[in-house]
């Protein structure tokens, strides 16, 4: 038996995250391009890495030839790597009319990924997607079957960004990957996470090494007190901050876009034109849209101050009491792509400072 | 490498008979075509399938038959939305989709030798009606049985027939009050909720079901509170806007509960500590 094959259990578990010296080997930093390539050619898998693309937008797309020059190291990527697991459309079933009735085909379709370069708060809002779409009165089949089907490896941020928060929610240590890359000088210490590293293993690049883990991460800035946080603001559902923040938003939902574990999707149908068959397409959907919540009798959330109040208790409450972790990882996008400028932690912060029925 | 199965793929299902109910109500008899699908299929009244118009797409809807009905089921439609338009447009041997039964019902078997008051508005005559029926074939196990049944007017009234039935029943005390009553009708007249305050009831050892609009049972509710009655012996069944109903697509989110496997029926102790109000 491998010993690595134990890392599930929570003996292990106890001494990764005490022991100074973990196991693990040394990737040099000229190596990497070589090592991807290596996985996508040698083992067949397709690698997804974050990139700069055409529009200079920062993202993660499948290494190619083209893209391979404007590799995206220096920090997180600005859209994160949720839409490998969760795309902005896909389609569930083709019903084909079959005299009277329907033959249903179901979409099977996926790779085996790898994908690099994914920062902590990526790797933890991962695990808060699998939380929902894997153990929540069931599963879902489209996420499981993608998720069984790809590999992480995770990368070290070393400078946080103006609007990263990720240690106010514990997310800025690394957990849920296959491999994590801890930058050094003039390489990578590579950290074993799980029992499928194997498949990413290749001994051409991978050498011994005596480093380990430490980290030299800089501190974020920005900071939010998280104790309790779930509790405060169930009991601050009417507080008047929300209405203040609120008057700013404009319901455009760049917010839920972008946010790594915002998963709320839509289900339409849509006949192929010409026929009688139809396709069920799945979609992002976004909370903070008013037809949302609209049924027969009205729309439940019809003011901007309770969409964005959903939004952010969501993250920093709901969730929690739901599945005991929050939904939110720190990352900042949403604060970095809001046009209004309406920052998550701003309004919890002022929240804290001024709580209703506080005595 | 092992492939889950869509826990959203749609069982086909053939529509055998249409009744039309009032003018924009239909009941569809539908009957799974695997039959074995149908013979597994049972359900707590109060709980509610995803019902597929292919092409048009896919909506919540609850049973409105017996669940001691087994070789068919009922989905009694109202015809507000594009999908429920379409479904209405669809005659007997149609196919459509079906998914369930999913949420959590009326917790019926709670209610041994309980009185019942069955309180509804409107179309949620149709999760109603089911409750009614599973009650009611196991009458001797309740005590004193009470339905509320409000609705805009005479012609609106659904299931008629049957509440019909109900009230020449021994033990079974039927009150319909319509909105805007014609000329021609007999019965009560205005809100369905005044019918609280006019008629005498027990409170202790009564347990209330209710389903319809949600100002309507918002108001209930409070009256049901101030005749008496606790948190724990109202059970409410909300609506919401659901895509998935197996608690993912976050449409019917309010607070911490999915009102699809949360729900659709919650406790007047659970209704509490939720932010029904623009939740």
């Amino acid at each position: 038996m491998n010993i690595f094959q134990a890392s599930n259990c929570p003996a292990w578990k106890f001494l990764n995250d005490f022991c100074v010296i973990v196991l693990g080997y040394f990737l040099k930093k000229k190596n990497l391009l070589p090592y991807l390539e290596f996985l996508q050619e040698e083992n067949g898998l397709q690698a997804i890495v974050p990139v700069v693309n055409s529009n200079g937008a920062t993202c993660f797309e499948e290494l190619s030839k083209e893209n391979s020059e404007n590799l995206f190291l220096d920090s997180k990527a600005f859209f994160s790597a949720k839409k490998f697991f969760l795309p902005n459309r896909e389609r569930e079933f083709l019903f084909e009319k079959k005299a009277a009735s329907f033959e249903i085909h179901e979409t099977i379709k996926h790779r085996h990924k790898v994908l690099f370069g994914l920062r902590s708060c990526d790797l933890h809002a991962l695990n808060a997607l699998d939380k929902v779409f894997l153990d929540f009165y069931g599963y879902d089949s489209l996420y499981r079957n993608k998720r069984n089907t790809v590999l992480t490896i995770g990368l070290e941020c070393l400078k946080p960004e103006k609007n990263c928060f990720c240690e106010s929610f514990g997310t800025s240590k690394p957990d849920f990957f296959d491999l994590f890359f801890w930058e050094k000088k003039d390489g990578f210490f590579v950290e074993i996470g799980s029992p499928e590293w194997e498949k990413l293993y290749c001994k051409k690049f991978f050498e011994k090494t005596r480093e380990n883990r430490n980290s030299q991460k800089e501190n974020c800035s920005l900071k939010l007190e998280t104790k309790n946080i779930a509790e405060l603001l169930e009991k601050n559902f009417e507080n008047p901050v929300w209405e203040k923040e609120s008057e700013k938003c404009l319901s455009c939902s760049s917010c839920t876009q972008i946010c790594p574990t915002c998963y709320c999707f839509a289900i339409e149908d849509f006949f192929i034109p010409g026929t009688e068959d139809s396709e069920r397409y799945r979609e992002w959907d976004s909370c903070q849209l008013q037809q949302f919540t609209r049924i027969n009798a009205g729309i439940f959330r019809q003011s901007r101050k309770s969409r964005l109040r959903q939004f952010v208790m969501h993250k920093l409450s709901f969730f929690r009491q739901q599945h005991n972790v929050h939904l939110c990882v720190g990352c900042g996008r949403c604060i970095d792509a809001c046009p209004a400028k309406i920052s998550l932690v701003e309004i919890a912060s002022q929240i804290q400072k001024n709580p209703i029925g506080a005595d | 490498m092992h492939q889950f199965e869509s826990p959203l793929k749609p069982e086909l299902a053939e529509i055998i008979r249409v009744k039309e109910e009032t003018p924009f109500l239909k009941t569809f008899t539908v009957r799974f075509l695997d039959k074995k699908k149908q013979k597994q299929f049972s359900f707590i009244p109060g709980k509610f399938v995803m019902a597929s118009v292919f092409g048009f797409g896919e909506m919540p809807i609850s049973i409105s038959s017996s669940p001691y009905q087994k070789d068919s089921l009922q989905l009694t439609v109202n015809a507000v939305g594009n999908i429920s338009r379409q479904m209405h447009l669809l005659g007997k041997g149609s196919v459509v989709g079906l998914r369930g039964p999913f949420g959590r019902g009326y917790p019926i078997q709670k209610f041994r030798k309980k009185n019942i008051i069955f309180f509804s508005g409107g179309c949620g005559m149709a999760s109603m009606r089911s409750a009614v029926y599973a009650v009611n074939a196991k009458k001797e196990l309740f005590g004193k049985l009470f339905l509320f049944h409000g609705c805009k007017s005479p012609q609106e009234l659904l299931f008629a027939e049957d509440i019909a039935k109900w009230e020449k029943e021994q033990n079974f005390n039927v009150f319909v009050s319509v909105d805007k009553p014609t000329p021609d009708w007999k019965g009560n007249s205005g809100f369905v909720t005044d019918l609280i305050d006019k008629v005498d009831f027990p409170v202790e050892n009564t347990f209330v079901l209710m389903c319809g609009p949600q100002a309507m049972m918002n108001i209930a509710i409070e009256k049901f509170r101030k005749h008496g009655f606790k948190p724990e012996q109202i059970f409410a069944s909300l609506e919401r806007l659901m895509h998935c109903g197996i608690g993912k697509c976050g449409h019917c989110n309010i607070g911490k509960e999915y009102v699809c496997v949360h729900g659709p029926v919650f406790s007047g102790s659970e209704l509490e500590k939720m932010h029904l109000r623009e939740g």
